[in-house]
């Protein structure tokens, strides 16, 4: 095999990083930033099944073929299946943080977030509501 | 921090850091030569340790079903926190109200969409229900299935519109889906230390290699976390959803001048 073939998968995965941290340090958009997250997090999956691949190997699954058939390391896959999952639903999560972030600023820009202080005015208002303004800080 | 010096800061680490790129890529054994020792003993004695033909859902459910449960909790994590985030004062009654946007006509969908989508619906979930039971032995099992049983739902809203759709499911079930899967998948892990086993040790009979019924208490573990995906994936959408409702009163006080 040649020297390409031999770390093109590794450098496609730094590629992916680099392309998606680019992306989060130039962001002027929020979800935006949270699509920028998701290219990064794809880096760690071709990282993961390109650490985990060896020529000439079937899948992990010894169904169709007997068991000692050589087969491509599991743990990166199931590495993988799981960063899928919790990947899916952190950017629910983080898509969450956005609206969030939008009701109380108006815009999607993170260049015009304000750090966020306790509200003089309008406690008195919100009585019951007080654990909502210790979630506000946190946001 | 201007974009500008944010660019030349990440060009600087990006310029530091790349040589150990370099490094750490040319010191791997080269693509596709060899794996790890840890994946090609898996392989080697799972099989007839475990009796199970799936290695990916041995690994996830019984070799390092500790990792899965900690990974089981994120997930309910992040589903919790998207629902408390989300979950302003609107009431459950004014459902019908999601999706529109006053002064917007609402079309119809045609006949045909609706029939797919119902057909395609219960299909869909019938094949989630299936990759979810042959975690053991074909390339299934309970995150895949869950999500593909989560889409069923998904399909029956494409045809029967928000208003159908939020009748029928009901958010209640949805927790309890998502937390009970939760709780069964810890159950699974507790269980066996009331016999004298150690915390998730595979106790229950592990069935024969091949068939639907192998692996013991993956099976058991396996449809907990189904249930967990099903649940929470539906919560996430059905969440989604409701922020386009109309709340009755303003969500929050005052929070539209900050």
């Amino acid at each position: 095999m040649s020297v390409v073939s031999n770390i093109l998968p590794y450098a496609v995965a730094v590629w992916l990083f680099g392309a998606g941290l680019y992306g989060i340090a130039t962001s002027r958009n929020l979800i935006h930033l949270v699509g920028c997250l998701g290219v990064c997090q794809s880096a760690t999956y071709v990282l993961l099944l390109g650490l985990g691949y060896r020529w000439g190997s079937i899948a992990p699954i010894f169904y169709d073929h007997p068991p000692g058939t050589p087969a491509v390391d599991p743990v990166m896959q199931a590495l993988v299946l799981t960063d899928i999952v919790v990947g899916a639903t952190l950017t629910a999560l983080l898509l969450v943080l956005t609206i969030q972030v939008y009701k109380r600023s108006g815009s999607l820009d993170p260049e015009k977030l304000r750090p966020m202080r306790a509200r003089q005015g309008s406690d008195r208002a919100e009585g019951s509501d007080r654990g909502h303004d210790g979630k506000r800080t946190v946001l | 921090m201007t974009p500008r010096i944010r660019v030349a800061l990440l060009a600087l680490a990006g310029v530091v850091l790349l040589p150990g790129a370099a490094a750490v890529i040319t010191g791997l054994p080269p693509f596709g030569a060899t794996i790890a020792q840890y994946g090609e003993r898996i392989n080697a004695i799972t099989p007839e340790a475990r009796h199970v033909a799936n290695m990916v859902s041995a690994i996830n459910f019984d070799l390092r079903g500790l990792d899965t449960l900690g990974e089981e909790f994120m997930l309910l994590a992040a589903i919790t926190g998207t629902v408390v985030l989300l979950r302003g004062r609107r009431g459950e009654g004014n459902t019908e109200r999601a999706l529109r946007r006053p002064g917007r006509a609402v079309i119809p969908r045609s006949e045909a969409v609706v029939l797919v989508c119902r057909i395609a619906g219960p299909l869909t979930a019938l094949f989630g229900l299936y990759v979810v039971v042959h975690a053991t032995v074909t390339p299934g099992g309970g995150f895949q299935g869950g999500v593909i049983l989560a889409s069923g739902t998904l399909i029956i809203y494409l045809g029967e519109g928000y208003a159908g759709w939020r009748d029928a499911v009901r958010s209640h079930w949805l927790d309890g889906l998502e937390g009970g899967g939760a709780l069964l998948f810890t159950l699974c892990g507790l269980a066996p230390m009331l016999t004298g086993a150690a915390f998730m040790q595979n106790i229950l009979p592990l069935g024969t290699f091949r068939d639907l019924m192998s692996g013991g208490l993956m099976l058991v573990e396996n449809l907990g976390v189904a249930l967990a995906v099903a649940g929470g994936f539906t919560q996430l959408f059905l969440e989604f959803m409701e922020e386009t409702r109309e709340a009755d009163e303003l969500d929050e006080p005052g929070e539209e001048s900050a």
